[in-house]
């Protein structure tokens, strides 16, 4: 591994635009950073990888002033750098598209696409026409010419507010800009999309960061890879001269066994526990609503393209949000939900998308978010048992593998890798039957990735069915006996394990089943 | 994992305390000053007199407290609590029944007078998922206007004489009525601390969502929670009635603010989730020993009302700080 | 409160729409009142439902307000009075500058306004070009009465305080000016004067502490009878029955106390014919009657004993 770790005073090459040695920031006794070094050459693309808590986030956030570091250089085109603040780090040319949305829901596309610097007319009063061409131009540049620029960013989805963000940091003239994890919540078509953008503003010469957990997009689109691992750079490689088992072997350093890709040996299903006959939510289009059984012993994939309607349908079936017509059976009988709490004594257990907001209560303890669905395992008499809750909350911990200082620290405290595994411990508690989660890996790191994997085999193994909602394919293929997918809210085909093949999903996603995804992704690309 | 020698409830009325203690500082702080500039202020007597003033207002910022953890505000409690003693004056001053029954009978009217008042802040704001600060402002004015009404806006009189007699009996120096209030506070901290339903209120403050979505019954939790509000409002009207003898329509005026300003001098957050009746209890004494000192000092009545106005204002910026630090 | 006032606003001009003037006879004379929420108020509004009902010979509409400084409510009464174009306006004023202008235009539109209760402010009245006669007790006197029969009670020399009223009220200003005139004439020890805002809780903690800084202080001047409830209390519960309190408006809570021998005296303004005597007044003005000068006192007295 020697030779993998970077030299301590690499000499800045004429074409290096940023150059970083031996960054560190510690937050009280945690090393974030320690010692990082790395540049940045104008004009590539260049991946930053790591597991989560690896130090990217950080690095950015020195870079793009949010704080100081505590030791060490950056010089950004041969003089010493420091922002103050972010906005100091936007006035030297650094923009960063942040993995958390910096939009303001209730104001228009165009207000946030033009909210550092609102044109004005010759009152000094706000010029709406030129904002809205602004933004249009902006908005078309990446290719999103089916927003209206007027609308409300509420009213968008979780894929068009990333992408509007990303149009906001384009507009300005930026020599470097930092993209943290864009396409966690896109789908491929709009990958795609963004791909090509991003390679055309590197064509422009500007230096492009790309941080992302997925290693097929660094190997797309980046000309670069610095791997990140426990706070410290490990290497830094051409795309050409490594390969993906190399980088995941830097990143965790070991290697990952074939957990990732392991073929499952086929389950054979059990009973139904689970039977939509008809199944309408409130946003569904279709009278018809949707049908589908779920077995005991089972891992059903629902796979489709953003707003296909499954996250939907899901919280349809725990009554999360309202149905409107069509019947649930549970164990072959019908069963009427009115809210959650029925679904959850019926030994439904739900894990829901967005676990910031829907998941986790953050300011809480660990033990509390464990403990949050079995309250009646925890008290007496409505009084909390303190040791029962502690011994609940470690016995999660210790199954998931849960890495914590002490399950009294709040819940925020974690990775996003071990906050996914609280939500899940807080559900495993209960000992669901039947349990759906909705993107059960988003965002966070291919370790974790791959426990939280060996964790749903091994409940499917133990007779638990499982229906799983997911946009990344190869954990869908992965996991799944069945994947079933979905397009404007109705199932458009279901394809058995023998079957799995990422074109033949990809054809019923887009809802037609006999053009080439391919060729439709390309046209898209083309404009 | 974690290590398992942590003796949780103990460890957390630790933590609460550390938690409290720049409130606690704060108001030694006040203490040492005032204890310099009056030569009455640490008397006995004084001290009895900060304990029965802050009495009222402790009653009212604990029920506030509730509902200020799971993110809502009640602005109607001065209102409710007029109301609650204009009816419990009512009953107590009927004629043909005896001291007891009458007292019973006084503190039945009140405290449900006050806990169905909190019951329809709950209901209202909880099921058509409205802000509660213009809930409970309707209700404030329905309150008043309900006590005036009842009333006739006059000042009801007369009382049983065990009742005068409990508003104004001391036990070594300490008022009654604030050892009632105290315990009011203790047995909130207990539920807040030590129940699944104080431990969900904290949880619905933070994130309602989630407390919905791991089945538990979010729109009852809030109702209760107003409830409580209103039922300490109603409490409040009782020690009143005994400390004063009388039940007036328009007692309570601006109360809601004293007892919304305990709660967050206290370190409770406006927003919700986070915060501790131990911290009222300490916001309602910075705010009745800072009235009390500045009299004693003989400041003008004006400028009294800008310095309480300042230490609430650097109360709310200390505490954001505090949160700022512990978070990191 | 904003909503409070736009709330008692919309509810006093409902309450006026729904009732047009009808060609008629009987003059109709619209009353002015001020917080129907204070005791003394609501007497004297029920004393003049009484009076015309009494009389028959004019109809009263009456509108009252949330509360003591509400004026704004006020002015929008006298306008809707004078689009409806009463005879005569009554009113008590919330503000003793601010109705001053609307009250002008009241006269100028012809309507005769009788000005009961509270003085319009001479500077302001002098400053618009307003004459207009004052109908109403002498709140300065009267707060000297009390402060008298204190100060007869403690000798010169006694150490008081004043518990004040709302301190923007002009009745605050001007019991608290009697009280002072008492002390200046008598030659008492003022030792401390501060506002408990005319609230009984308030009262008693203020008293409390006041107590505590002067120990040695023998009587009380409150400048209501709500205040002074407090007070007692306070006294009672401190164990003081050697000091004096005296309050103003006489109502009933506090006649127990001054019989017992709890209070010293209070002043009572017949609030419940003020009203009513004032409307008399304005009633014979628009018979065709002289015009009211000056200040047209109405009677007090002091309770006591």
């Amino acid at each position: 591994m020697c030779s993998a770790v970077p030299d301590p005073n690499p000499v800045a090459a004429p074409d290096d635009i940023l150059t970083v040695t031996g960054l560190k920031k510690h937050f009280g006794g945690v090393r974030a950073l320690d010692g990082a070094s790395f540049s940045l050459r104008r004009g590539e693309i260049h991946a930053l990888v790591g597991e989560n808590g690896a130090g990217k986030s950080t690095l950015i956030k020195i870079l793009s002033g949010v704080f100081p570091h505590d030791a060490g250089q950056i010089t950004l085109n041969g003089a010493p750098y420091r922002p103050a603040s972010p906005h100091d780090a936007k006035a030297s040319g650094l923009q960063v598209v942040h993995q958390e949305f910096n939009l303001l829901q209730h104001l228009s596309v165009a207000e946030n696409i033009s909210i550092e610097a609102m044109p004005r007319n010759r009152f000094g009063l706000l010029n709406r026409p030129e904002m809205n061409r602004r933004a249009r131009v902006a908005l078309d540049a990446i290719g999103l010419s089916d927003v209206d620029v007027r609308a409300p960013v509420s009213s968008l989805g979780i894929a068009h507010r990333q992408l509007v963000e990303i149009a906001r940091a384009l507009q300005s003239d930026s020599a470097i800009l930092i993209l943290d994890e864009p396409t966690a919540t896109l789908t491929e078509r709009e990958t795609t999309r963004l791909f090509d953008i991003v390679t055309g503003i590197r064509d422009r010469g500007v230096t492009v960061v790309f941080v992302t957990h997925y290693l097929d997009e660094v190997f797309a689109i980046c000309d670069r890879v610095t791997v990140f691992r426990s706070g410290e750079t490990i290497i830094t490689e051409n795309i050409p001269d490594t390969t993906p088992q190399n980088i995941v072997r830097n990143m965790v350093g070991r290697e990952l066994e074939a957990q990732m890709g392991a073929a499952t040996a086929a389950r054979i299903p059990g009973d139904v526990a689970l039977s939509l006959k008809g199944l309408r939510v409130a946003s569904d289009p279709n009278p018809a609503g949707v049908s589908l059984d779920l077995h005991y012993g089972e891992i059903l994939g629902i796979a489709g393209l953003v707003g296909a309607g499954r996250t939907e349908l899901l919280r349809g079936i725990v009554a999360a949000d309202p149905v409107l017509s069509g019947t649930l059976e549970c164990n072959g009988s019908a069963v009427h939900f009115k809210d959650p709490r029925d679904a959850i004594a019926a030994s439904i257990a739900f894990v829901t998308e967005d676990r910031k907001d829907e998941g986790l209560i953050l300011d809480m303890p660990i033990a509390a978010n464990i403990a949050l669905a079995s309250m009646k395992d925890i008290s007496r008499g409505g009084l909390l048992r303190f040791a029962r809750e502690q011994q609940i909350a470690e016995e999660g911990g210790a199954r998931l593998r849960l890495k914590c200082g002490s399950v009294r620290d709040p819940a925020s405290s974690l990775s996003g890798g071990n906050q996914q595994k609280v939500v899940l411990a807080k559900w495993l508690a209960r000992n669901p039957r039947i349990l759906i989660l909705d993107e059960p890996t988003r965002g966070i790191d291919v370790g974790a990735k791959a426990e939280i994997y060996a964790i749903l085999r091994d409940l499917a193994a133990q007779g638990v069915a499982l229906l799983i909602v997911s946009s990344e394919l190869p954990e869908l293929t992965n996991l799944s006996d069945r994947i079933m997918v979905m397009a404007n809210h109705r199932i458009m085909g279901t394809v058995h394990r023998p079957d799995f093949t990422e074109e033949g999903i990809l054809n019923l996603a887009y809802g037609q089943s006999d053009t080439s995804p391919i060729a439709d992704l390309q046209i898209e690309g083309a404009r | 994992m974690a290590s398992p020698t942590t003796a949780t409830p103990k460890l957390a009325a630790l933590r609460s305390l550390i938690n409290n203690a720049g409130i606690g500082l704060a108001l030694l702080f006040l203490i040492v000053i005032f204890s310099f500039s009056s030569e009455y202020f640490l008397t006995a007597n004084n001290i009895t007199n900060i304990l029965t003033q802050i009495t009222i207002n402790l009653i009212l910022a604990v029920g506030m407290t509730f509902v200020i953890l799971i993110g809502g505000i009640d602005l109607s409690v001065g209102s409710v609590m007029a109301f609650a003693a204009v009816v419990a004056g009512k009953a107590i001053t009927l004629p043909g029944f005896g001291d007891t029954e009458l007292i019973l009978l006084a503190c039945v009217a009140g405290l449900g007078v006050g806990m169905i008042c909190g019951l329809l802040n709950g209901v209202i704001s909880a099921y058509w998922g409205l802000p509660s600060f213009i809930i409970t402002l309707g209700m404030l004015n329905i309150a008043r206007g309900a006590g005036l009404q009842v009333s006739n806006a006059e000042t009801i009189y007369a009382f049983p004489l065990a009742f005068e007699e409990f508003g104004s009996m001391l036990i070594g120096g300490v008022p009654v009525v604030f050892i009632v209030a105290l315990v009011m506070t203790l047995i909130a901290w207990f539920v807040l601390n030590r129940t699944v339903f104080g431990r969900l209120l904290y949880g619905i403050g933070n994130n309602e969502e989630a407390v919905r979505l791991a089945g538990h019954p979010v729109f009852w939790y809030k109702v209760i929670a107003f409830s409580i509000s209103g039922l300490a409002a109603g409490f409040a009207a009782i020690i009143y009635m005994a400390r004063l003898n009388i039940a007036s329509p328009i007692a309570g005026i601006g109360f809601e603010l004293n007892a919304i300003a305990a709660v967050i001098i206290g370190g409770t957050s406006l927003a919700g989730g986070r915060g501790s009746v131990i911290g009222t209890l300490l916001g309602a004494f910075i705010i009745g020993v800072l009235a009390n000192g500045l009299i004693l000092m003989g400041l003008s009545d004006f400028l009294r009302q800008m310095i309480t106005g300042v230490v609430i204002i650097v109360a709310v910026i200390l505490d954001h700080y505090r949160a700022k630090y512990s978070a990191s | 409160m904003t909503f409070t006032k736009i709330a008692a606003s919309a509810a006093a001009a409902i309450a006026l729409l729904a009732a047009p003037v009808m060609a008629q006879d009987k003059p109709v004379v619209g009353l002015v009142m001020k917080s129907l929420a204070n005791e003394f108020f609501q007497n004297m509004m029920e004393g003049a439902e009484a009076h015309a009902a009494q009389r028959g010979d004019y109809e009263l509409r009456a509108v009252g307000m949330q509360n003591e400084t509400d004026f704004e409510s006020q002015i929008n009464a006298v306008e809707n009075f004078i689009t409806q174009g009463v005879d005569a306006i009554v009113i008590a004023p919330a503000d003793s500058k601010a109705m001053v202008r609307p009250i002008k235009k009241a006269i100028a539109a012809g309507i005769t306004v009788v000005n009961f209760d509270v003085a319009l402010d001479a500077d302001a009245k002098a400053q618009q070009g307003l004459e207009l006669a004052f109908v109403g007790p002498d709140n300065r006197g009267g707060a000297k009465m009390a402060g008298d029969a204190l100060a007869e009670a403690l000798g010169a020399g006694g150490k008081v305080v004043i518990i004040e009223g709302n301190p923007s009220a002009d009745n605050a200003t001007q019991r608290r000016l009697g009280f002072e005139d008492a002390v200046a004439e008598h030659s008492l020890d003022l030792l401390d004067s501060r506002t408990a805002h005319w609230e009984t809780e308030e009262a008693n903690q203020v008293f409390s502490t006041m107590l505590t800084a002067h120990p040695d202080l023998q009587g009380v001047m409150a400048a209501n009878d709500s205040m002074a409830i407090g007070v007692v209390k306070a006294l009672e519960n401190a164990g003081r029955s050697d000091i004096i309190v005296v309050g103003f408006d006489a109502i009933p809570a506090v006649l127990p106390m001054i019989e017992d021998g709890r209070m010293l005296a209070s002043v009572d303004q017949f609030g419940q014919q003020m009203a009513a005597n004032a409307i008399d007044l304005a009633l014979e003005v628009v018979a065709g009657g002289p015009e009211l000068e000056g200040w047209v006192t109405t009677p007090i007295e002091l309770v006591t004993k």
